[in-house]
């Protein structure tokens, strides 16, 4: 505005320009906010229907699968999609009678102490069109265990020591164990077969296998969709397409059940919603407190005894569980190999339980030292709350109980070795799922003096677990019954509180019956449509 | 340091996640207060009114402050009044509908899933709510202020410094400081308040900072300067009477977000630990129930509304009563208070 | 225009070395996260194997050089849970909560300057009661608790909308209506303040003597006016929401950086926590100097001390 008067425009115009010019800064002002709204407009919700209606399975889980990499199935969140789904094993165990199944072996043998030959199936190609033999497995085998990939099947299955594996010809397959070990087998039917060409360098994400289904698109984060394997050697499944989605809360998932939007939602609890279209199924999980046997006052038996005493079980799984789940006197559910029908609960007596404080803390036992009790958040439906109730009636019973929740990883650092120093004495709420079908997996964990989660034990106690691990057929029933059975009455390091129920939703288009093995591996080809 | 952020601080930035929010109301558009002129009739009343009768006088924010005296009140003594209450199990009365009183009046708001009354648990956990909240606030106002008063005096590299922190602050993910805080230091209310502290602290870092360097370039500054008033002094005797209003602002209706914060946090799994109650905790918990018994999770939804919103208009009068220039809007009497079109005139 | 913005960025970039750094250290505070991977009965050689693997057993000083020297070939490192790499995973979550939280700040910034606006015209009138009672207590809900109302009510039992995910038609409503409730409540309260000001003012007055109507007065003259503090808020509010939609994003199984950020830390996932708050914080000072740049835009004071 400098300019001399004459050189300046009439102010008419002036006044024109400086309202356009105030028109095009607004223009502008508007154009910059909203670029940042339309420079995001990426295509995450523009991505294609969710398809698969009809012909295809829609199932929600509650949470997206980290991989797909099968020598991980042993994580339920990878497991419920990929085992006997996209991969096969060898064998397959039938969750309902625990007996083991053939599935890419016809047969399989013991021709020694420590070594079992297995038979390969004929006929049968992987997804992407290579013949499937010996080779294979014995590569798969050799990925998973003895490999430095660090697989979770390796450690979940299978101890430190390395498998022999020698594919003698195309249809013959050797497996030899260091020690004697009458359940290989069944360790093996974690072991899900892949083709030679995987990488044995890096885990795979979208494998190929010998499954019903192939991985038809993954959008990570947002579906995974299987399609129908062309190849399949068996019997075709009944769905063309299978979608998976995956919605953290429970209510969300029996939501879109009862709303049609999915056919079969996982891991629901009994409140969430899911209403007639709920069904309940054993799943194979137990929960119960572990006790710090090396502490006081947890070192004395009597402590323990009542503890198991106050717990009211019944009455938790009544009004806590809403009727799901039943008393529990042991970490084994019935169809696990080694569970006792023989073994009851403790039953709730309170009087007993006090007269036992009473009677340690007349010895001198510190029975007013505070007891910390570790329950993790979301371990089952309604955890916070049982562990309230758990805390309530070990107080009535005159103990000191200080309760804390903490998230998974905090609580595995209670659960595992080395344990958290210094803790005190603990009272760890634990839940443990016995997917493998035998107790031996169990008690090597729980109850050998340096299992990985166990807290206390004793060199007689091992040396029976160890014999036992040695049987077969019979004697191995009988053997780790009497385990169980000593575990509860004598060593009592757990206080047992119920074999737990899982919910699912069911569409009524889909027919299926769920069964204890369902939460870890579902198998897509016992699906069908109803009616 | 932009010169930008300078004029941008009447409306303090956030960053971050459900603990980082603006305060509505705290832009100081300094367009012309060109209201209609205080009636004259009421100039010496105007100077006489005092903060109480201006509050009496406007009856919404009376009944808010009623609300805060009254959560406050229970908050200091309810534990004490109704005792083992809260934690008292009772499995055969579990989940009772609220307002039927033949179960005693401790359940006369329900009971919850292990049949705890409602009442007993929504009173213990009014004061684990505010016994986070107010020290939060507290805190961060407390040193946000001081902070940012001194900034904003000496101006220049401590300016940009702070200004820089605050950036930080701001930018910083709570959630990953209130798991980490939780996990390796033990859960306990005390670190939640101080997570909600350092998150806040940034809105009083700005604002204070803001007010005082607008104040240390005007003339009374100058003129104690002059006398070598030391600069603490300058602070405490000039700058903070002048602040003070805009941060007890700020502080009220940040109280609002504090408490939502911990809510938030407590239904992400990291705020408060069972078994501790807050009202945050337990609208959480009681999300699962919504479909059957709905007033676990409503009632200390509805807790934690209705004391924000008190807060809120608590905050909204404040801010009213606090500028010279607005408060005669409060000091009129009801019928007139009305007006009929902004821009007109009161018709005398 | 150009020095201010390269000034901003320039002195942007301490700020965030010190955000991503604080949460390298913080994060690993937490211990080791070998549990979490392994199974459980794993032996000490597997978690030797496991840490030596991702670098735990350095001392944390060289693992930040380490990974300062990836962010440098923009190699954010690998997720300890699906493998892949840490900074695709951040920039595909990224878009979705951005769209989000863009969606839902048009709708409260527009929906309140509509409401705010109307409720200014008359001040202290019933409609501008009733607005600002509902504006507060839309400012003080949890949002959680509305997302889940909100299921329940519209998706199952009213069966209107779906309940979740991110296909098919009207899956956007619920999530943004509950995003959308907070920042409307506020918005709507700043612009009736903007607004009461601004229709106070003696050019509002000289509009109306010359016999202006209500809409043109709002839109023409006094809106600009309030635009400026309203902007801004809406500004932070936005930052706020690209960090704050973690709960709708978990309710509503939305795949957004919120639910990546929360999923990692509870998951101690630790390369995928450090990228996904590294894009955020760019996101966050981004948008910060957007907001600057539209004040001055608007602001012809301010623009004075931009041009500078």
């Amino acid at each position: 505005m400098s300019l001399p008067s004459k050189l300046r425009a009439p102010r008419r115009n002036r006044a024109i320009g400086r309202f356009r010019a105030v028109r095009r800064r607004t223009a502008v002002a508007a154009a910059v906010s909203g670029f940042a709204v339309l420079v995001s407009s990426c295509t995450v919700a523009n991505s294609d229907s969710l398809g698969g209606s009809g012909t295809g399975l829609r199932v929600v889980l509650p949470e997206e699968p980290p991989t797909l990499e099968p020598c991980e199935s042993s994580l339920t969140s990878t497991g419920v999609v990929v085992r006997s789904n996209i991969t096969q094993p060898l064998i397959e165990r039938n969750p309902k009678s625990g007996d083991l199944d053939p599935l890419l072996a016809t047969g399989w043998k013991r021709t020694s102490d420590t070594q079992w030959t297995f038979t390969m199936r004929d006929g049968v190609d992987f997804q992407d069109g290579t013949a499937f033999n010996a080779r294979d497995a014995a590569y798969s085998i050799e990925r998973a265990v003895n490999s430095d990939l660090g697989c979770n099947v390796d450690g979940y299955v299978f101890g430190e020591d390395p498998l022999e594996v020698e594919a003698v010809d195309e249809k013959t397959l050797t497996v030899e164990s260091k020690e004697p070990d009458p359940i290989l087998p069944l360790r093996l039917s974690f072991v899900e077969i892949v083709p030679t060409s995987t990488s044995t360098a890096k885990k795979v994400r979208q494998p190929v296998g010998t499954g019903p289904y192939e991985i038809g698109r993954w959008d990570t984060g947002l579906k995974l969709r299987l399609d129908r394997n062309k190849r399949y050697w068996g019997k075709a499944p009944a769905y063309e397409n299978v979608t998976y989605q995956w919605r953290a809360e429970g209510t969300v998932r029996a939501a879109m059940v009862t709303s049609d939007e999915a056919d079969v939602a996982l891991k629901l609890g009994p409140l969430d919603g899911a209403g007639d279209l709920g069904v309940n199924h054993p799943n194979n999980e137990t929960t119960a407190l572990r006790l710090t046997g090396d502490e006081p006052p947890l070192d004395d038996p009597r402590i323990r005894r009542a503890v198991n005493y106050a717990l009211d079980k019944r009455g938790i799984v009544k009004s806590l569980f809403s009727g799901l789940g039943k008393p529990a006197g042991q970490l084994v559910p019935s169809g696990v190999l080694g569970h006792n029908p023989g073994i009851k609960p403790w039953p709730h007596d309170l009087k007993k339980a006090k007269a036992l404080v009473n009677a340690a803390k007349a010895d001198g036992v510190p029975t007013g030292k505070q007891i910390l009790m570790v329950g993790r958040n979301e371990l089952f439906p309604r955890v916070s709350e049982t562990a309230e109730v758990l805390q309530e009636q070990l107080t009535q019973a005159g103990l000191n109980i200080k309760l804390k929740m903490v998230d998974e990883s905090a609580h595995l650092e209670y659960q595992l070795r080395p344990f958290v120093p210094d803790a005190g004495p603990v009272a760890l709420l634990i839940q443990h799922g016995n997917q493998a079908g035998d107790a031996a997996f169990t008690v090597d964990q729980y109850m050998k003096a340096e299992g990985a989660q166990s807290v206390m034990g004793t060199k007689r106690f091992d040396r029976m677990i160890a014999e036992a691990g040695r049987k077969s057929g019979k004697a191995r029933q009988d053997a780790y019954e009497e385990l169980l059975d000593q575990q509860n009455s004598e060593v009592t390091q757990f206080a047992h509180i119920a074999h737990m129920t899982g919910v699912i939703a069911l569409s009524p288009h889909v027919s299926y019956t769920p069964n204890s093995a369902t939460n870890d591996e579902m198998r897509l080809a016992d699906i069908r449509p109803a009616g | 340091m932009s010169p930008m952020a300078h004029d941008r601080q009447g409306a303090p930035p956030t960053g971050g996640d459900p603990a980082a929010e603006p305060i509505p109301g705290q832009t100081r558009v300094r367009a012309d207060e060109a209201a209609p002129a205080p009636p004259q009739a009421t100039g010496r009343a105007a100077a006489r009114t005092s903060m109480w009768r201006l509050l009496l006088r406007d009856r919404v924010a009376t009944v808010a402050a009623g609300v805060l005296v009254l959560i406050a009140s229970t908050a200091v003594v309810g534990p004490w009044l109704v005792g083992d209450l809260a934690t008292e199990q009772n499995l055969d009365a579990v989940n009772t509908a609220p307002f039927h009183s033949e179960n005693g009046w401790a359940y006369i708001l329900g009971s919850d899933s292990l049949g705890r009354s409602m009442l007993a648990r929504l009173v213990v956990a009014t004061r684990t709510t505010i016994s986070v909240a107010v020290p939060a606030v507290l805190i961060s106002l407390f040193i946000g202020s001081v902070w940012g008063m001194w900034a904003g005096y000496h101006r220049r590299w401590r300016e940009t410094l702070s200004m820089r922190i605050a950036d930080i602050i701001l930018s910083f993910p709570s959630l990953l400081l209130a798991v980490v805080v939780l996990y390796v230091f033990s859960p306990s209310a005390a670190n939640i308040v101080a997570i909600l502290a350092i998150a806040r602290l940034p809105i009083y870092l700005r604002t204070a900072r803001a007010e005082s360097a607008e104040l240390q370039s005007r003339l009374f500054v100058d003129a104690a300067r002059t006398f070598g008033t030391r600069s603490g002094a300058v602070i405490r005797r000039h700058v903070l009477p002048t602040v003070l209003p805009t941060l007890l602002t700020v502080a009220t209706a940040d109280f609002c977000f504090v408490m939502l914060s911990e809510s938030s946090l407590s239904f992400l799994g990291i705020g408060i630990q069972p078994p501790d109650i807050s009202w945050g905790l337990m609208t959480a918990q009681g999300r699962q129930y919504l479909q059957t018994s709905w007033w676990m999770s409503i009632f200390p939804g509805l807790a934690i509304v209705i004391t924000t919103v008190s807060a809120s208009v608590l905050a909204a009068w404040f801010r009213i009563a606090t500028d010279p220039a607005q408060r005669w809007r409060l000091s009129l009497p009801r019928r007139k208070r009305s007006v009929r079109k902004a821009g007109q005139e009161v018709r005398r | 225009m150009i020095t201010f913005l390269r000034r901003r960025a320039l002195t942007s970039v301490i700020p965030l070395a010190v955000v991503v750094l604080g949460v390298f250290c913080l994060a690993r505070l937490t211990g080791n996260p070998a549990s979490l991977y392994l199974p459980l009965n794993a032996t000490d050689r597997m978690r030797q194997e496991f840490a030596e693997r991702n670098g735990f057993d350095q001392p944390v000083l060289s693992q930040m050089f380490d990974y300062l020297g990836g962010v440098l070939r923009l190699d954010f490192g690998e997720s300890l849970r699906t493998g892949q790499a840490a900074g695709g995973m951040a920039l595909d979550a990224f878009p979705a909560t951005l769209q989000l939280a863009g969606f839902t700040m048009l709708i409260a910034v527009l929906g309140s300057a509509v409401v705010g606006s109307w409720a200014a015209l008359k001040p202290n009138g019933l409609a501008d009661r009733v607005c600002s009672t509902m504006s507060m207590v839309a400012a003080s809900v949890p949002d959680f608790w509305l997302a889940i109302v909100g299921v329940w009510i519209f998706a199952v039992t009213l069966g209107w909308l779906p309940t979740s995910g991110v296909t098919g038609h009207g899956i956007w409503i619920l999530p943004i209506a509950t995003l959308a409730v907070r920042p409307f409540g506020v918005l709507v309260q700043v612009v009736r303040g903007a607004m009461v000001s601004a229709l106070s003012s003696p050019y509002v007055k000289l509009a109306r003597s010359k016999g202006a109507d209500d809409y043109r007065i709002v839109t023409r003259h006094a809106l600009r006016n309030a635009a400026a503090p309203a902007l801004t808020v809406a500004g932070d509010l936005t930052v706020g929401l690209v960090n704050g939609a973690v709960v709708v994003e978990t309710i509503f199984g939305w795949p957004g950086i919120g639910k990546l950020m929360i999923d990692s830390i509870l998951q101690r996932d630790f390369a995928v926590l450090q990228a996904a708050v590294l894009l955020t914080a760019v996101a966050i000072f981004v948008l910060n100097i957007l907001i600057d740049v539209c004040y001055a835009l608007l602001d012809a004071r301010v623009r004075q001390t931009v041009k500078t």
